[in-house]
């Protein structure tokens, strides 16, 4: 949904209020008995596979991109389109195992904009 | 489609407000978009074609200003006469409570304008008898409310019925206390009285945390001022443009191919490839005075020729605070995003994007 505000001022200015097209989630996977390794193909296959669960094959189809993963932590940020935002998340929230071992997904933080993600107040911490 | 499948491609609302204007423009609004906004956690700026940071800049960046963290500092204490007159009345005091979560805690502020706002829980609020009103985003059943109180209110002397009042519930009736983030900004006397007015409760001065980087070999979106939707082949949209700074502020791959599993993002075309870009992030409690000192550096960039087309500024503000522009009241329902960015151009044209979340009001 677009809606553009023309303020009717002197010509500098031009307003326009946009609806975004894409949601962002930073996210970590854990492991609780430890030892796995992924990389960034296996992280996207374990994404591909929790929407198969949920969602079936169309819901696989979801176009997802993990524009960031850190091997180390096992965590990324994922671009997903507004419309498959909530496929994708409840998809996420109820994998519960990966090739026979069990796992969980943590939202850290969600946003519709990319921008929203470098900057969370909550990680703010003073000793 | 039915009502469930409908739902489920439902997103909460959200908004993107792009601006364009002219630094020196007699009507133009930047400076008071940045003092609207009152508490701000980080601001990064980047510059393109540049390796070493001019003087003028460095030394604003440096010279952010302490804050300080006071710990169970009990919430009269901030309507005291004393106070007031000391920190409310002259210059301008910002306090934000620190670690209270703006959608399950109370959460308290105070604006540089003198108000302080509680933001409460429905508990809190019947226990506290002050008259507030209910939230815009709490939903049929009211679950949280908001008080204002002016402190720089001629009515609000210490002989007057609604000080007393207020006092007595802060006080007496309902004791609140939580951890401040604290600064003043003035002229004149030295800043560190604030050290010296609570040096009876735990009271920390802490310096914000910069950081700077130069990015190598970086892909950039080309952009023409006078175009804020972009143009075909020719320059990229405002929206675009916002994508795109995220992507470098995250450290995203910006040269992905369509047929690629992992990612598909890419830098939003036309592009330009930049052989280096300075990126500095500042982070902390940081004053919007400070931040219009560091806007003007940013402008004064361009007084001599430079290589770069235009540099950016982006702010972020606290997700927890119980305010986004002057008093609009701010939220947090799956994410407190309320930020702004400006790109300012050789021209000193600029673009102004400011992001909100779905429990916010439209920016101003």
């Amino acid at each position: 949904m677009r809606s553009t505000r023309e303020l009717g001022l002197a010509k500098p200015f031009a307003t326009r209020a946009a609806q975004p097209g894409h949601h962002y989630l930073r996210v970590s996977v854990e492991f609780p008995d430890g030892g796995v390794r992924l990389n960034a193909a296996h992280f996207k296959q374990l994404i591909v596979s929790a929407l198969k669960e949920l969602h079936g094959e169309v819901g696989a189809a979801l176009p997802v991109d993990v524009l960031t993963y850190d091997e180390k932590t096992l965590s990324a940020i994922l671009r997903v389109s507004s419309s498959g935002f909530v496929k994708l998340w409840s998809a996420l929230t109820l994998l519960g195992s990966y090739q026979n071992r069990k796992c969980a997904f943590r939202v850290v933080q969600t946003s519709p904009f990319l921008l929203a993600l470098s900057g969370n107040s909550r990680e703010l911490v003073l000793d | 489609m039915s009502a469930p499948l409908r739902r489920l491609r439902e997103t909460p609302r959200h908004l993107l407000v792009c601006e364009r204007s002219h630094v020196r423009h007699e009507r133009s609004r930047h400076a008071a978009r940045v003092r609207g906004h009152a508490y701000n956690c980080r601001v990064s700026f980047l510059i393109p074609e540049c390796g070493v940071l001019p003087e003028p800049l460095k030394s604003v960046t440096t010279d952010m200003g302490e804050y300080y963290l006071v710990k169970n500092l009990p919430l009269h204490e901030l309507v005291a006469q004393e106070f007031i007159s000391a920190f409310v009345k002259t210059g301008s005091c910002y306090a934000l409570t620190y670690n209270t979560r703006i959608d399950q805690d109370n959460t308290a502020a105070l604006l540089p304008t003198g108000k302080l706002i509680l933001s409460v829980d429905k508990d809190t609020y019947e226990e506290l008898g002050l008259q507030g009103r209910p939230s815009r985003y709490s939903g049929k059943k009211v679950m949280r409310y908001i008080i204002t109180i002016d402190l720089t209110d001629s009515a609000f002397h210490s002989d007057s019925k609604k000080y007393k009042r207020v006092l007595w519930a802060l006080r007496d009736k309902k004791p609140l206390e939580f951890d401040f983030l604290l600064s003043w900004h003035h002229t004149g006397a030295d800043g560190s009285t604030l050290m010296s007015y609570f040096s009876k409760h735990q009271i920390q001065a802490h310096q914000p945390k910069i950081t700077f980087s130069t990015l190598r070999n970086l892909q950039c979106p080309v952009l023409c001022s006078n175009e804020l939707q972009g143009k075909p082949e020719e320059s990229c949209s405002a929206q675009e443009l916002f994508e795109w700074l995220g992507a470098v502020f995250s450290n995203v791959e910006l040269d992905n191919k369509s047929f690629s599993f992992v990612s598909t993002y890419c830098c939003p075309e036309p592009s330009t490839m930049m052989d280096q870009a300075y990126l500095c992030t500042i982070t902390g409690f940081i004053l919007p005075e400070k931040i219009i000192q560091l806007l003007d550096q940013l402008c004064a960039y361009f007084d001599e020729p430079k290589l770069a087309q235009w540099v950016t500024l982006t702010v972020h503000g606290f997700a927890d605070s119980p305010v986004s522009w002057r008093e609009n009241e701010h939220g947090f329902q799956k994410g407190g995003e309320n930020l702004y960015n400006f790109v300012v151009f050789r021209s000193l044209d600029y673009w102004l994007q400011m992001a909100v979340g779905a429990n916010d009001d439209c920016p101003p």
